[in-house]
């Protein structure tokens, strides 16, 4: 038993102290996926990768559920978390963020077919699907009870999920952000009908607390990432097609 | 149509390496079960007082607790707490090990008790220790019995083991997910995943069968 305790633990990556571990939610194309071979891609990907090679460091891309990923941060199961994840002062309260990288708008999503309206879907009685443990379930959240909005909240484990929904017609709506969104309008018959008055948000690597050498090193990477010509590439290739 | 088709077929190697992942757990977990469950089973038979209350607070506990939370409990709480920094692969396999021991070990203690008392003490009359004889008379009698319960927990620990995705292992249906996720396939590629349980499954307890009849012993009733 205490053999097979050893064989787990060497296996878990304490002896290779210079690979970290980056947790993705491999749910959230285009900046996180897992691609035609099964390996971890997308933009965030390629951006911490590029990143990792110059600051000399070795990293792993491990998928993880979206839901628990600040714990598995917080537990030491992962490094940083790099995956498209908007800086809210709720998560900084348990985890630092690097310097923001990307700005993001929150939309509504629907059929292409679809003749509602924002207004509709905010006031309408309707059925709204929005990711679980995201920043914009957490707004519309406390929001619907401050503008005496009446949408019914559906909560799904991942964006693709809640589009899938709204093609089966079981909810009338998606939030989500405007990247994954354009993904899905270029898949499927579906739509951003528009932005619905929730705040901009700037994406960040996050990082345990006391990781503050970590955090130097990301930032570092990241401000020499977006100065290299390479990053235009990248938002080429998955951002703006 | 022809597109599903192609996204199910270029990510089948992808999705069967989540079915050797599966398998890992599950083997794993049944193996750390059967050694478990069956010192579980004698202790809870021959044990004194406070071993059968110990194996039945056990056996209460992983029976009562859903899966999930056990899952939770010990990966993010009670692992840590001893310091055991376990990977997400490992810790499922550990978890849903303990879990199964609880409930194989109900599977043992069902096949000793069925059989007569009057072999015990025949043994002892034979000059046996008592450990001489659960080892050479009852568990070789009580485990054949326990082959067709043991099949059905294989299959039950099997479909569990779907939920380690909820610690970041990337078994079938996580991958499944993570597919669905990029091609928007989501009726094939889940429909897939259930064939590759269905295929595991299948196998499992097709290999149980062909062990119940390769070790029966002919002519033996009780």
């Amino acid at each position: 038993m205490a053999f097979v305790m050893a064989l787990f633990m060497v296996s878990n990556g304490d002896v290779f102290a210079k690979e970290l571990i980056n947790g993705i939610d491999a749910n959230f194309p285009p900046f996180a996926y897992v691609d035609k071979a099964g390996n971890p891609g997308g933009f965030d990907i390629e951006s911490v990768n590029w990143i990792a090679k110059k600051m000399g460091f070795t990293v792993k891309h491990q998928p993880m559920d979206w839901d628990g990923i600040i714990p598995n941060l917080v537990a030491k199961k992962i490094d940083f978390i790099a995956s498209g994840m908007s800086i809210t002062p709720e998560r900084q309260k348990v985890v630092n963020f690097s310097i923001p990288y990307w700005t993001i708008k929150q939309v509504f999503v629907t059929k292409k077919d679809s003749k509602l309206t924002v207004d509709q879907v905010l006031k309408g009685k309707k059925r709204l699907g929005v990711q679980r443990g995201t920043s914009e379930a957490e707004w519309l959240k406390d929001n619907a009870i401050k503008k005496g909005w009446d949408f019914v909240l559906v909560y799904y484990d991942s964006a693709p999920l809640a589009i899938e929904d709204v093609l089966n017609g079981r909810i009338s709506a998606a939030a989500m952000d405007d990247a994954p969104a354009m993904d899905a309008e270029s898949k499927k018959p579906v739509k951003i009908l528009g932005t619905f008055g929730m705040h901009d948000e700037k994406f960040g690597y996050a990082v345990r607390k006391q990781d503050t050498e970590l955090l130097d090193t990301l930032n570092k990477g990241l401000k020499m990432l977006m100065a290299d010509p390479y990053w235009d590439e990248l938002v080429k290739k998955y951002l703006r097609k | 149509m022809l597109d599903a088709l192609i996204a199910i077929f270029e990510a089948l190697p992808y999705l069967l390496k989540g079915a050797l992942v599966t398998s890992g757990i599950v083997v794993g977990a049944m193996g750390l079960g059967l050694v478990m469950g069956i010192h579980m089973a004698v202790g809870q038979v021959y044990g004194n007082r406070a071993v059968r209350w110990f194996v039945g607070l056990y056996v209460w506990f992983f029976r009562g607790v859903p899966v999930l939370v056990l899952l939770f409990l010990f990966y993010f709480g009670l692992f840590a707490l001893i310091g055991l920094n376990l990977s997400a692969f490992a810790a499922s396999t550990l978890v849903l090990g303990m879990t199964t021991a609880a409930y194989q070990s109900q599977i043992f203690r069902g096949a000793i008790l069925s059989l007569p008392k009057g072999q015990l003490q025949a043994a002892r009359a034979l000059g046996m220790s008592d450990i001489k004889a659960i080892i050479s008379i009852i568990l070789p009698q009580a485990l054949r019995f326990s082959i067709p319960g043991w099949s059905n927990e294989y299959s039950i620990i099997l479909k569990d083991s779907a939920l380690a995705f909820v610690l970041g292992t990337s078994e079938i249906m996580a991958r499944s997910h993570f597919v669905a996720s990029r091609t928007y396939h989501y009726l094939p590629l889940y429909i897939t995943a259930g064939c590759l349980y269905f295929l595991l499954t299948w196998l499992g307890v097709r290999a149980l069968l062909k062990l119940e009849a390769k070790v029966r012993i002919p002519g033996y009733s009780q």
